[in-house]
């Protein structure tokens, strides 16, 4: 028997050997087959011609991805010790390569700035959110629950789905102690962490990324909005029947106060100067400095220092009640730095495929495409893939005027690809970030969480995939 | 042989050493949780943890995981749901929610998991 261990150690020996095979054999067509195979990617300085990378160097990212996929659930112990060690490797072929190969530092220092911004968004939100503690002494109800689901999806989009399930989930749990079941958590993953931040690039990962490639801010909710509202009641309706179904088994002995209680008014705060900070972009305001050549701005050390002062800052108590634990920002930072470096040759790719096959691609096939990548990969890197492709279907960059040419004149593909990310991010719990997060919160407040394919089967394909089908039929098969 | 509520009421503490924790009281422990393990199955075919008792004292082993104090962190907690033994197991008023929290120098802090920390049965 190959122990776990071994198995990776082997794969990821293998992976190596074919990403410099694959390189060699991306030369030889070079030399034999001149067509297009160089990229041009636009710089400070103007455009810099690249030559594309191997199909082979999308295996670090199909491996990254799969393991991600898999680790959590059936190697956990061994995926919790070593995923900061994996995603580093794969990050670092992929780096190696096009430092070495390729000799293209700009895709490298572009990405590595969009991570630093990505990072510093999620980490301070989650920080600044762990610092809050809401007390709700009420009694649970079908409609108090909606109501707090709905609240919650609208939160999701000032505070992202990050914020809103960290700051939500333990009132949520708490209220209803008495008679809670797995399904109030995956109709909060559904609502609070993934549906309801569809609206503004705060409010979900792959719309903060589309944000820093050019989409403007309020592009979201302006062509979202009527898209997100039907899917979020009905999602909300549906968990209202449930709940009503699932009776009242609120002991008859507590009295409620029903007092509301808030703490950690300064964390409040820091989550405004977190919001305000998402628009403190050179690009954005025109007074504000670059510090280019450096990888970040002055938005990126606002967010840190937030990180720092909101937490060194927090009452103990707060944290304490709310088992504060860095751990799952860490997971988070380490396993993006794989997947941003990883995806770079899978972005070039599929934008380069795309302008080849672009005629095929409709707004329903990147809606299920961007939709059903989404619930199986991280949304995040998914929506920027589709973005590349899309951008490639209508000859355009991946450059702020392309991004900007799109939105304005092709906006029901940024609308489909937006859409099925974030929306789709609620069909596993690997789908987006703070699914984990919750599952996890849920798991260590004694609630048994169904499995991987439980969630799936139980949940998400009998409940969501209707839904999204019907946001197909209406929004992107009858208008596409 | 201490009771639970002495142990509590006292402040007494534990201890541990790499993946296995010393508590100074007997009890039947009905629901454990340690980070996102939740362990209801204590039966001796099953490999997450092992449970045995001494005179005057019990010892929990986590075969998952190699070094407590690596996997806690300061506002971590193992979370248990548990009965003093020789009381009735049935009666949900001699439930105890209580928690272990791993210190220095292999002290393990014991106290009754609070109002806020929730721990659903």
């Amino acid at each position: 028997m190959i122990s776990v261990k071994t198995f990776s150690i082997l794969i990821l020996f293998l992976l190596l050997t074919f990403c410099l095979a694959g390189n060699v054999l991306a030369s030889n067509n070079d030399v034999t087959n001149s067509t297009v195979v160089q990229e041009m990617v636009a710089s400070e300085e103007g455009e810099v011609e690249h030559e594309l990378p191997s199909p082979y160097m999308v295996l670090p990212f199909i491996i990254l991805l799969a393991m991600i996929a898999t680790g959590p659930l059936f190697y956990h112990h061994f995926w919790e010790r070593n995923y900061p060690k994996i995603a580093l490797f794969l990050g670092a072929i992929t780096v190696v390569y096009y430092i070495v190969f390729l000799h293209d530092t700009h895709s490298l220092r572009h990405t590595a700035a969009e991570y630093l911004s990505f990072i510093a968004l999620l980490s301070s939100l989650f920080v600044a959110s762990g610092g809050i503690l809401i007390k709700v002494d009420r009694k649970a109800t079908p409609m108090l629950n909606s109501i707090i689901l709905l609240f919650g999806a609208v939160i999701a989009n000032v505070i992202g789905t990050t914020g809103a399930s960290m700051l939500l989930i333990r009132p949520f749990i708490k209220l209803n102690k008495d008679r809670i079941k797995p399904f109030h958590i995956i109709f909060f993953i559904f609502a609070v962490s993934n549906v309801g931040g569809a609206l503004t690039p705060i409010g979900d990962p792959p719309l903060f990324l589309g944000f820093l490639k050019g989409v403007e801010f309020f592009w979201v909710v302006q062509h979202v909005w009527y898209i997100w509202l039907p899917t979020i009641l009905a999602i909300i309706a549906v968990f209202y029947f449930i709940d009503l179904k699932n009776g009242n088994n609120n002991n008859s002995e507590v009295t409620y106060s029903n007092k509301i209680e808030f703490s950690g008014m300064k964390n409040v705060v820091y989550l405004l100067i977190i919001v305000i900070s998402v628009f403190i972009d050179p690009a954005v305001i025109s007074w504000v400095p670059s510090l280019d050549p450096l990888p970040f701005g002055i938005r990126e050390i606002i967010m840190f220092s937030v990180v720092y002062f909101s937490y060194k800052s927090a009452d103990k108590e707060i944290l304490k009640a709310n088992e504060f634990d860095f751990e799952p920002i860490k997971e988070v930072a380490y396993l993006f730095i794989g997947i941003f470096a990883t995806m770079i040759p899978a972005l070039q790719l599929i934008a380069h495929m795309a302008q080849a096959k672009g005629d095929i691609l409709t707004p329903g096939i990147f809606y299920w495409s961007t939709g059903v990548l989404s619930a199986f990969l991280d949304n995040a890197p998914t929506y920027l893939n589709f973005l590349s492709a899309a951008l490639g279907k209508f000859n355009l960059e991946m450059t702020t005027t392309g991004v900007l040419e799109l939105q304005n004149l092709h906006p029901i593909y940024l609308s489909a690809i937006s859409v099925g990310a974030v929306f789709f991010g609620a069909m596993t719990y690997i789908g987006n970030g703070p699914n984990f997060m919750v599952k996890s919160i849920s798991e260590r407040s004694g609630i048994k969480m169904p499995s991987f394919f439980g969630y799936l089967i139980k949940y998400s394909l009998p409940i969501l995939i209707p839904i999204f089908i019907i946001v197909w039929l209406l929004f992107y098969y009858l208008q596409g | 042989m201490k009771t639970i509520k002495e142990v509590l009421d006292k402040k007494l503490t534990g201890l541990y050493f790499g993946n296995r924790v010393l508590i100074p009281f007997h009890c039947h422990i009905l629901k454990l949780n340690i980070e996102n393990d939740l362990i209801t199955d204590f039966s001796p075919c099953c490999k997450g943890v092992h449970i045995s008792e001494n005179p005057d004292f019990m010892e929990i082993y986590f075969h998952d995981y190699k070094d407590l104090a690596s996997v806690q962190t300061e506002f971590e907690l193992i979370k248990m749901i548990v009965v003093e033994k020789g009381k009735d197991v049935f009666n949900k008023k001699n439930h105890l929610k209580i928690a272990l929290h791993t210190e220095t120098k292999h002290k393990l802090r014991i106290e009754k998991l609070r109002e806020d920390q929730i721990f659903i049965e």
